[in-house]
């Protein structure tokens, strides 16, 4: 990968006074945000920004230790997920055998620190995923639970919580030459000529199986993510994923997987602009950062969304064999 | 319903409306609640908040729907009630009552 780097200024001081961020900054672009790192990441080479900036800074376990004195902890104190909401308005996070990460109030600065026992590529699922979902948020943007495909020029996105199938649908789609535009997280830029929908990191989790199946067996001889999952971390050449924001097409509300196992078929069903708009409420991607300020942009973001785009309801029974019929539906929908 | 139709309401305080498409979404930024309004109800909505009473909300929309009228009223109660459970419109003296 190319990297470009640049002189590492300004420097940022942790709360014991030391020096962060000193040496190589590397650059990138993700959803649309020019990230400035001091850690190489999985990301493509800086080459477009706009929506906003955001600095990523390894700093040593004690820096949280010290930022956490006092704080009350949100999450119960067996779960492996804890986060807090700190004085000074910035957030903690963290995953047990993963890592931490710091979000500054403003979201404009993540520090973070990667446990040994997780891998590189574990540990930024999760800053470029969960953590980065804090910063976006108080960066006044909304991000979408969501994976969404390039289906020609245009992006299809399929909406809906964990589990409900968004990837190993997406995965199919990159069997029949498509390209990944963004995994999991999805951010939306309204304009003048329609809704874009921003590339996320070029890689994709799935199941063994589901990744053998549509991507190949050399895609499936990979460990799993972490020790909670049997899902895998499938990088994704420029073949098939995009890194260029693509005009969105529509949106497809994944029906849950208990209430589709009962459906035969497949099913697409056009939703009405005020469903539409409850179902991209309920597909909000951070749900932890709730204010008065959050819900009003929330509204008024999700309203603009479902009077300009085509969201459907999409429900299919959960059978890999069935996948090809519901790509096969879409496909022939979108036409 | 515990209102009379002559009492007027009011959008409750923190509460946003926008009309999508000829549906309506509602949002109380206090109980972090929505609600969609099909056609029809965006409609009483838009009615009633603008109405100087209940009644006149009434008068408006017997003339716009042709609905029987005692049905008519026995929807916007029921939508009343609603609305009032759901912390998105108030009386006039800043209180919300109870639903029947």
């Amino acid at each position: 990968m190319d990297l470009k780097t640049e002189i590492a200024e300004p420097l940022v001081s942790d709360l014991a006074g030391r020096t962060l961020g000193a040496g190589r900054r590397y650059r990138y672009c993700v959803y649309g945000l020019v990230i400035v790192s001091d850690t190489p990441l999985a990301l493509p080479e800086y080459s477009h920004g706009g929506l906003g900036e955001l600095e990523v800074l390894i700093a040593p376990a004690d820096a949280f230790r010290a930022a956490l004195e006092g704080a009350r902890f949100l999450s119960s104190p067996g779960s492996w997920y804890r986060y807090a909401f700190l004085q000074d308005g910035a957030t903690y996070v963290r995953w047990d055998g993963v890592g931490e990460f710091l979000v500054a109030a403003g979201g404009q600065r993540i520090l973070c620190r990667r446990e040994d026992t997780a891998s590189s590529e574990s540990f930024q699922v999760y800053l470029l995923g969960q953590a980065l979902s804090f910063a976006l948020v108080k960066q006044r943007l909304e991000p979408l639970h969501a994976t969404a495909v390039v289906v020609g020029d245009r992006a299809v996105a399929f909406l809906g919580s964990s589990a409900f199938g968004k990837s190993s649908l997406a995965a199919c789609f990159l069997e029949a030459g498509c390209r990944l535009l963004t995994d999991d997280l999805l951010l939306l830029q309204t304009s003048s000529i329609g809704v874009l929908a921003h590339p996320g990191p070029p890689r994709i989790k799935l199941f063994s199986k589901v990744a053998a199946r549509f991507l190949g067996p050399t895609a499936a001889a990979r460990p799993p993510m972490n020790t909670d999952t049997d899902k895998l971390i499938v990088p994704l050449d420029q073949r098939r994923s995009c890194a260029t924001p693509v005009t969105l097409a529509a949106i497809y509300a994944v029906v849950p997987p208990r209430e589709a196992c009962r459906m035969p078929d497949v099913s697409i069903e056009p939703l009405s602009p005020r469903a539409a708009f409850i179902e991209l409420v309920g597909g909000t991607f951070n749900r932890r950062l709730v204010s008065a300020d959050r819900l009003t942009r929330q509204f008024s973001v999700m309203t603009s969304l479902a009077d300009r785009l085509p969201v459907k309801r999409l429900a299919y029974p959960r059978a890999i064999d069935r996948l090809q019929d519901v790509r096969a539906r879409v496909l022939a929908d979108l036409e | 319903m515990a209102i009379s139709f002559s009492a007027r309401v009011r959008i409750a305080p923190d509460v946003l409306f926008r009309l999508v498409g000829d549906e309506g979404v509602l949002v109380n930024l206090n109980t972090e609640r929505y609600l969609g309004l099909n056609a029809s109800g965006a409609r009483m909505w838009d009615v009633l908040s603008s109405a100087g009473s209940i009644q006149a909300a009434y008068d408006v929309l017997l003339q716009e729907y042709e609905v029987d009228p005692a049905r008519l009223r026995a929807d916007l109660e029921e939508f009343i009630d609603a609305l009032l459970g759901q912390q998105l419109i108030e009386t006039p003296s800043g209180e919300t009552p109870d639903p029947a």
